[in-house]
């Protein structure tokens, strides 16, 4: 019975040709398109999850009640780790760690390793596996430090390097310290990345920063008790946070800050370290979403929805031609069940025809979408019992309900009406209901596609405010000095008529290919008040170099001897100061026994930061006790390529022995928008992809239409109708379908889009136009689809099909 | 007695009336017996035939199979009856063009749940009663109509039914054809003591048959 079901399944599979075919592609494309997201969303899911206290492990935060409103930070003052343990009971280890990159060298060569300064309890807190050595205690002492795999590798060319002594540059000065711990490669899936984990009461700002309280600059994550939840704790740290901020909160109460509603005026908070890559400050509370891997989860549900309606609506279309099969095999003994089996299996063969196939093609598309969709995840994050079981699940109740429910139809037939070719179904709501989903999914998809497209082109297109196409930045990643590494190139440069200025700062613009982003805020009080300001060391020439616009007095200039008294700030900066009416007038005294520092300059505000966030106040020193960390240079715009390689081989000439890593500022920018880039990635092949499936299915019910109407169509035309009004009534119907799912779909996009772009502090409007544009698309795609099938319909000789009864 | 109706009344609700398509119908009939059901269009012969051969319903009466009353069977065990004492044979065959001749007459084997041997040796002792052994491997869209009853006539027959029923069995036949299917059917009426009903408008296939039953307006006359 059984082979005789396979056998019948195949060769009606054979028969229908197109069906099947279209069948089978649509569903493979979805599985393995479902399936490389899934695998992206359960990667994303999983961040943090390897942690063995996973469950009691927290990151501190701080809910600030400022005059502004509420306000989070992460940071923290070095004191604030040890006071914590000892004064409030709870916590079973904390620890400090500080991301920097660090220069480190073993024999003549140097290495800019990203490293971790860390306490000893870090590793009792994380399970980050351990090659050799101690797992618990791979940082043996404060002369020691750990690394991992490939940093051993880079170093010694082996990945046994313990016992072996490197030297870390700390400061000016060179530390040496002993391997004793060699790490794993840190898992892909972990939130935190580092190289190399050096003792934090090694990092060169430690000793001054022992007994400051009010100078933050690293977060701390702490391991609670076993027993002690965490709104117990946090209820817990109210007197220390009292104790230790005082000031602070005297000055917040005096400027106008309203207190939260406990009546505190900063509360210590504990973010679940697996919450960590989900989190987001930028509103001033704690806001954990995991909206990203849920819209890719969504995507893949709803590629399978739109592959599995056409496979439902195709089957019972197709149904119709087997009607004579059925009644026949009622005549001779089946009953319902056996049908439904039969059905059943037949679809269940297409379907692991599909699953197979798709498993191929996941296998093959997997290097190109890591790449194209920026992500770390592999097949392997998908091997757990769980997950394997729950896909295995979820795989049979799409089949049982995609391939059950033509099956339950058909397995109902009447004998006889079967027999006659009667079909009895004669409403078409089923079909009409999932054709407008597919197209009110298709119509959403459409619109995030062109809004967030359209998002991207604004902030790619943005005018900064500052010069990206003619500016490379290079991280001073060497040994050396670096303002003398920026004169060195100054000089190196100076022949070359392209190379128009080179400046230097300590922050970069956009994301460098170093990869590290960061931010100083200074806060002081101006005029009885704290005022917040983003701080930036600049070398001279840096407006110049970057096109900046200076509205009023000057910038610095090597003239004026006294500039490492002066500041320039932006107007973000002169509204915070609340000093619109004479700006030059400004003096500010950071501390109050200190000299005061002038404002000499104000410059147009630019896009300093991610181009998401609005423009804070600025104000840029120039102060040769502070290092330098990026050198800028600016070229003219013909012979750019001829530039850069100048520049690099003057950098080469500069610094032999650290790597060039110059990018334009462009490129910079493009990489701060690296997750909307993968998001429209997304989204656009989910739309396109969704379209696709969408006309397959589309296709195939103007076929099965078509073919149920076709007498209708003869009469139509041996009565005197024409071959464009017939058209016109065929596919009147389809865009009627289309025509509902856009009044359905385009409020549901319109809210999710609007939600989603109130993320972005410089946004591209949301004009109605995304809709239309979205809503004609859709109406163009469903004409072409439908339309080529019902021409040929309406225009074919009614003789033939009257001919047919 | 193989089957007995009584009082059998069957309509549909046309505008509030009832039209009736079977009108008091009384039919007893005795194993090996060969009847011929005749009547002009829409007299009610094809439905007659399918409520005997438990495809259709009825609306009225009493309907005895094996003494068995089929009225109040359910629809699983009315299937069970019929797949085990019935074969039905159609004027435009329904052999399932996907299957092959050997394929087409194993298929109501599957459904009564033979063991693979004995179909294997019930398929070859078919074929070779109707010497279409050269034709088992054909598709039916590849045999001329013929031969398509043929492999029909011998599908019906296979799961050794009691009865068979015939709904013009050479409506779409030509003469020579209508007569070797209807030498076949006296043959396996009279030899093998297989009963038959069939439909029919032809007046020489009706002489085929022990007895005709003739039908107007859903009356026996």
């Amino acid at each position: 019975m059984f082979k005789n079901y396979i056998k019948v399944a195949w060769r009606n599979l054979l028969k229908n040709k197109v069906f099947t075919a279209a069948n089978i592609v649509g569903l493979t494309l979805a599985f393995a398109i479902a399936l490389l997201l899934t695998m992206t969303a359960l990667f994303e899911l999983s961040y943090d999850q390897f942690h063995e206290n996973k469950g009691s492990i927290f990151q501190v935060y701080y809910s600030n009640q400022t005059p502004k409103g509420s306000d989070i930070s992460t940071t923290n003052p070095v004191p604030f780790a040890p006071a914590l343990k000892e004064e409030v009971p709870g916590v079973k280890n904390i620890a400090r760690a500080l991301s920097e990159n660090a220069l480190v060298s073993y024999g003549d060569n140097d290495f800019n390793l990203d490293a971790e300064f860390v306490d000893a309890d870090y590793f009792s807190i994380f399970s980050f596996p351990t090659a050799m050595g101690d797992s618990n205690k791979p940082m043996q002492d404060q002369n020691s430090v750990a690394i991992t795999e490939e940093a051993a590798k880079k170093l010694f060319g082996t990945t046994d390097g313990i016992g072996k002594i490197v030297r870390v540059l700390i400061g000016k000065e060179e530390k040496p310290f002993t391997v004793s711990g060699i790490l794993k490669s840190i898992p892909d899936n972990s939130s935190v990345s580092f190289d190399i984990a050096i003792p934090f009461d090694s990092h060169s700002e430690y000793k001054e920063s022992i007994d400051v309280w009010d100078a933050r600059n690293h977060p701390v994550y702490l391991q609670l008790e076993d027993g002690v939840t965490k709104s117990q704790f946090e209820k817990s740290t109210v007197e220390f946070t009292l104790l230790h901020n005082e000031g602070q909160m005297q000055n917040m109460k005096r400027d106008g800050a309203q207190p939260d509603i406990n009546g505190n005026y900063a509360q210590l908070g504990l973010l679940p370290y697996t919450d960590k890559r989900f989190a987001n400050f930028n509103s001033g509370v704690l806001n954990v979403k995991r909206t990203f891997p849920f819209m890719i989860l969504g995507i893949a549900f709803l590629v399978i929805f739109i592959a599995c309606a056409n496979f439902v609506n195709m089957n019972i279309a197709l149904g119709e031609k087997r009607l004579k099969e059925i009644g026949m095999r009622k005549t001779l003994g089946a009953v319902k069940g056996q049908l439904f089996g039969q059905f059943w299996l037949e679809s269940l063969m297409v379907f692991l025809i599909a699953i197979a196939l798709a498993l191929v093609l996941a296998n093959l598309l997997i290097d190109p979408y890591k790449t194209l969709f920026n992500t770390d995840a592999t097949f392997a994050n998908l091997l757990t019992p769980i997950i394997l079981g729950s896909f295995i699940i979820g795989i049979l109740l799409v089949t049982l309900i995609t391939g059950g429910y033509p099956a339950l139809l058909l397995s109902k037939l009447n004998t006889l009406n079967a027999l006659k070719g009667k079909w009895e179904l004669g409403k078409n709501g089923v079909r009409n209901a999932l054709i407008v989903v597919q197209f009110v999914i298709a119509i959403v998809l459409i619109t995030s596609t062109l809004v967030f497209q359209g998002q991207i082109q604004f902030m790619r297109n943005k005018n900064l405010g500052f010069n990206k196409e003619q500016v490379v930045s290079i991280p001073l990643n060497g040994k050396k000095d670096s303002y003398r590494v920026i004169e060195l190139l100054r000089n190196e440069l100076q022949g070359n008529g392209n190379i128009l200025a080179v400046s230097g700062s300590d922050n970069n613009l956009g994301r460098g290919k170093d990869g590290s982003l960061s931010n100083s805020i200074l806060g002081f009080e101006y005029k009885g008040r704290i005022v917040h300001s983003n701080v930036l060391t600049v070398d001279y020439d840096y407006a110049k170099t970057l096109d900046l616009q200076l509205l009023e007095g000057r910038m610095f200039s090597k003239e004026y001897s006294a500039d490492s008294l002066s500041m320039v700030i932006n107007e973000a900066m002169v509204r915070e100061l609340n000093e619109e009416n004479n700006p030059l007038s400004t003096r500010v005294y950071f501390d109050e026994d200190s000299v005061a520092y002038n404002v000499i300059g104000v410059l147009k505000d630019y896009n300093h930061q991610d181009i998401s966030k609005s423009i804070e106040p600025l104000t840029f020193f120039l102060d040769r006790d502070y290092e330098l960390y990026y050198a800028y240079v600016k070229v003219a715009p013909i012979d750019m390529a001829k530039s850069f390689d100048a520049i690099k081989s003057a950098w080469q000439k500069v610094e032999p022995n650290a790597e060039f890593l110059g990018s334009f500022l462009d490129e910079n920018i493009d990489r701060t928008f690296r997750r909307e880039k993968t998001m429209a990635t997304i989204i656009t092949s989910g739309s396109i992809l969704g379209i696709v499936l969408s006309c397959i299915g589309l296709f195939a019910m103007s076929l099965l239409v078509v073919a149920q109407r076709t007498k209708e169509i003869g009469v139509r035309k041996v009565i005197g109708a024409s071959t464009s009004s017939i058209t016109i009534l065929l596919t009147k119907d389809f865009l009627k379908l289309v025509g509902i799912a856009f009044i359905i779909g385009t409020p549901i996009a319109w809210y999710a889009l609007d939600k989603w772009l109130e993320e972005y502090a410089f946004r591209v409007p949301l004009s109605i136009w995304f809709f239309i544009g979205a809503g004609l698309l859709a109406t163009l795609i469903a004409l072409v689809t439908v339309g080529s099938r019902t021409m040929k319909a309406a225009a074919a000789n009614p003789v033939k099909s009257l001919r047919t009864d | 007695m193989l089957l007995q109706l009584k009082n059998i009344f069957k309509w549909v609700q046309q505008g509030g009336q009832r039209v009736f398509l079977l009108k008091d119908i009384n039919l007893e009939v005795e194993e090996g017996e060969f009847i011929s059901i005749m009547g002009p269009s829409g007299s009610g012969k094809s439905t007659l035939l399918n409520v005997i051969g438990m495809l259709d319903t009825f609306d009225e009466g009493e309907y005895d199979f094996l003494s068995e009353s089929v009225h109040t069977l359910k629809e699983k065990y009315r299937s069970n009856l019929y797949k085990e004492y019935i074969g039905f044979v159609f004027q435009s065959y329904h052999l399932l063009d996907d299957l092959t001749v050997e394929e087409n007459l194993e298929m109501p084997l599957l459904y009564k749940k033979i063991k693979s041997s004995e179909r294997k040796a019930l398929v070859a002792d078919m074929l070779d009663r109707f010497n279409i052994v050269g034709k088992k491997d054909l598709f039916p869209t590849q045999l001329s109509g013929g031969q398509q009853q043929l492999v029909g006539v011998a599908r019906a027959l296979i799961g050794k039914p009691k009865l068979i029923l015939a709904d013009e069995p050479t409506g779409n036949l030509n003469s020579q054809q209508s007569e070797e299917i209807m030498a076949l059917f006296k043959k396996l009426n009279e030899e093998d003591g297989v009963t038959i009903i069939q439909v029919t408008h032809s007046e020489k296939n009706a002489e085929y048959g022990s007895r005709i039953i003739n039908l107007l307006d859903g009356r026996k006359i």
